[in-house]
């Protein structure tokens, strides 16, 4: 009853200059408010993913996936390839977030609907689009040999090269976005300034934007890595049989050998794996990222 | 402008041989669209001269100062570094200092990297660029506080850092555009004496933007007061408080009391007017022409006066007292216009005037200015 009348009152009271008391009771209801929330987490998320886990440890799994030649070689073929796009997708979105950043009003506009494309059109659609545009009969590969440059269609798709474009193009958004937003962060009057103490645009570049966008840069890598490690339909679409990533590992653990305590255990691997990458990445970042100097 | 003692002794006496530094604006205009942001400026700063362009903002003093330093292209007009163009010159060819008005220091460098930056632009060498760079920081009071990056220095450190910063490479002239904004009253008034100090042992000149018309008065050797992309005075600072042009002008640089005015003969140097209830007056005059004129007293020009006696003043009554500390601010309605009276504390007790009763007020002949009534 007499919580009640507190809760009642509580509105007219106005505002969260209250007593110590209601403040006290309206955390506990906040608390109370996140309760569907974390149920759905623990039944949904958490218990699935520790039964994963628990699965993974059962008949020996590690041991076995990690005897397995194909294993090793997705693993590797995961970090070679998700380190070879990460750095073509961080490069190419820094130049566009460049020209984004320093073009007009409607240029801008223009450029934002053409970075976010790729956000809104599906994987399987991107991946199959560029299937044929660099297929042996493929728009590419047609240029090529009207311009003259190659006698006859070149290999392009189902090989590396082919799922790192395939990659980048997904990839290129998440690259943009937060270098785009350093850049914006970047008080326009440090390149008067430098301009006034002598620098030209490159010094200009070099000395004050570049690392000034540092920030942007570190989290658009390690975003775009993270996210690049678990690809698996473009290695399907676009990739020969030689680059088949850790998602494609698991998948053909789960379906083709039903060894479901295998693929937990290469989920596992791979967890891990990123998460050491990232925090090593972090950690290293930190530390050097105090002593930007000339 | 050239003798000064108040230099301490650790200021290095300017080494550059030559005075240098002669910035010339002739018939500069800038254009946005329609929009004229200045309009036919016509400005020559002499080597060593401490310049302000005073404005309220809109006024085009920005905007000037940005095509002096290159940031901004004029529409048409020529701008000349001691007597060479540099209309086609970039910022970074026209050496001239510029502090910007958050100083605009690299935030990933630390101060000496700061200070140092025109020097590796340069290519000085390592040693020499960081010797200057050490120099330039004790110069403005910053020994031993050149490893620390901006974020660690407060507010007037920072400062010191943009102008070591804009000082180090020798420059011709120093631009600072409201380099005292985000200072606190104190702090401001410190460093105004501290940069006018700096200027006048290095000889060199400035050009000083700023709204604040107490900074102008207290720094300037000039004054060029700006409105609507034009120059409405210029003038030592003195000449333009005591002897306004306009009455927005006088009101634009402090307290003033206007009375309107009707010319009776002038000669350029002095006018005889009618002052509507005042009688008639002799009263400064700088020879502006328009259509309506009034007369500008200051308040603390205008004087009690133990009787009717001379010309100038006049018989009214005191409305009103408040103690400012420092002043006391005294209305006093005479002839139908209320007046204010500034007089210092110090001097109140003598007078000792009552609200509500009967004055005598007066002002004497070269403190009250004929101005032009715009508008």
């Amino acid at each position: 009853m007499a919580t009640a009348t507190l809760e009642r009152s509580r509105p007219r009271a106005g505002g969260p200059s209250g007593s110590a008391w209601p403040r006290r009771r309206r955390r506990g209801g906040w608390l109370l408010l996140l309760a569907p929330i974390v149920a759905f987490d623990v039944l949904f998320f958490l218990t699935p993913l520790g039964k994963l886990v628990a699965s993974s440890f059962t008949g020996g799994a590690y041991a076995r996936v990690l005897a397995d030649p194909l294993v090793t070689r997705s693993l590797v073929n995961t970090l070679t390839i998700a380190l070879t796009s990460t750095v073509v997708t961080v490069v190419l979105g820094y130049v566009i977030a460049l020209v984004l950043w320093r073009s007009g009003t409607v240029m801008r506009v223009i450029l934002f609907a053409v970075v976010l494309l790729p956000f809104w059109t599906g994987i399987l659609v991107k991946n199959f689009a560029w299937a044929v545009l660099l297929q042996d009969n493929g728009l590419v590969n047609d240029f090529l040999q009207n311009i003259g440059l190659t006698d006859a269609p070149i290999g392009l798709l189902h090989n590396r090269f082919a799922v790192i474009v395939g990659m980048v193009h997904c990839l290129l958004p998440y690259a943009v976005f937060p270098i785009f937003s350093s850049l914006t962060a970047i008080d326009g009057r440090l390149a008067l300034a430098a301009r006034s103490l002598g620098a030209g645009e490159v010094s200009v570049f070099r000395r004050i934007t570049l690392p000034l966008s540092t920030p942007g840069i570190s989290a658009a890598g390690l975003l775009v890595f993270i996210i690049s490690t678990g690809f698996f339909i473009t290695p399907v679409v676009m990739g020969g049989p030689g680059d088949m990533m850790i998602a494609n590992e698991i998948d053909y653990y789960a379906r083709q050998l039903t060894d479901f305590s295998g693929a937990a255990a290469l989920a596992v691997i791979l967890t891990v794996l990123v998460s050491v990458i990232a925090a090593v990445y972090q950690r290293v970042l930190k530390a050097g990222g105090h002593h930007e100097t000339l | 402008m050239t003798t000064s003692v108040i230099a301490p002794a650790t200021h290095q006496p300017s080494t550059t041989a030559a005075r240098k530094g002669a910035i010339d604006l002739r018939q500069v205009r800038k254009t946005y669209g329609d929009v004229v942001a200045v309009d036919q400026l016509d400005l020559s700063i002499q080597p060593g001269e401490f310049v302000t362009l005073l404005g309220p903002s809109g006024s085009g003093k920005t905007t000037t100062m940005m095509m002096v330093a290159g940031f901004e292209e004029h529409t048409s007009g020529s701008v000349m570094i001691d007597g060479v163009p540099v209309d086609s010159l970039p910022p970074r060819e026209r050496n001239l200092g510029v502090v910007f008005q958050n100083y605009a220091l690299f935030p990933h460098m630390s101060a000496r990297e700061n200070v140092e930056f025109a020097l590796r632009m340069r290519k000085v060498p390592k040693a020499e660029s960081r010797r200057r760079a050490d120099d330039a920081l004790d110069r403005v009071g910053l020994s031993g506080l050149g490893g620390r990056k901006p974020r660690q220095l407060s507010g007037g450190q920072q400062q010191r850092v943009a102008l070591a910063r804009a000082l180090v490479f020798n420059p011709a002239a120093l631009l600072l555009d409201e380099p005292m904004a985000a200072l606190d009253k104190r702090l401001r008034e410190h460093m105004q004496e501290e940069i006018k100090t700096l200027q006048k042992s290095l000889g060199i000149s400035v050009l000083f933007v700023t709204h604040d018309q107490d900074e102008a008065m207290a720094m300037s050797d000039r004054i060029v007061v700006m409105k609507d992309g034009r120059i409405v005075q210029s003038g030592p600072p003195e000449e333009v408080y005591n002897h306004p042009v306009t009455d927005w002008v006088a009101s634009f640089l402090g307290d003033t009391n206007l009375i309107p005015a009707t010319v009776i003969s002038r000669d350029g140097e002095e006018a005889v007017v009618d002052l509507a209830g005042l009688g008639t007056g002799r009263v400064r005059d700088r020879g502006a022409q328009g259509e309506r004129y009034a007369v500008s007293i200051r308040p603390e020009h205008l004087k009690f006066r133990a009787g009717p006696d001379g010309e100038n003043g006049g018989a009214g009554e005191l409305t009103s007292s408040t103690n400012l500390g420092a002043t006391i601010r005294h209305r006093i309605t005479v002839g139908g216009h209320s007046l204010q009276l500034r007089e210092l504390s110090s001097d109140a007790g003598a007078s000792g005037h009552a609200v509500g009763s009967a004055v005598h007020v007066g002002w004497d002949a070269d403190k009250a200015q004929l101005l032009v009534l715009e508008g």
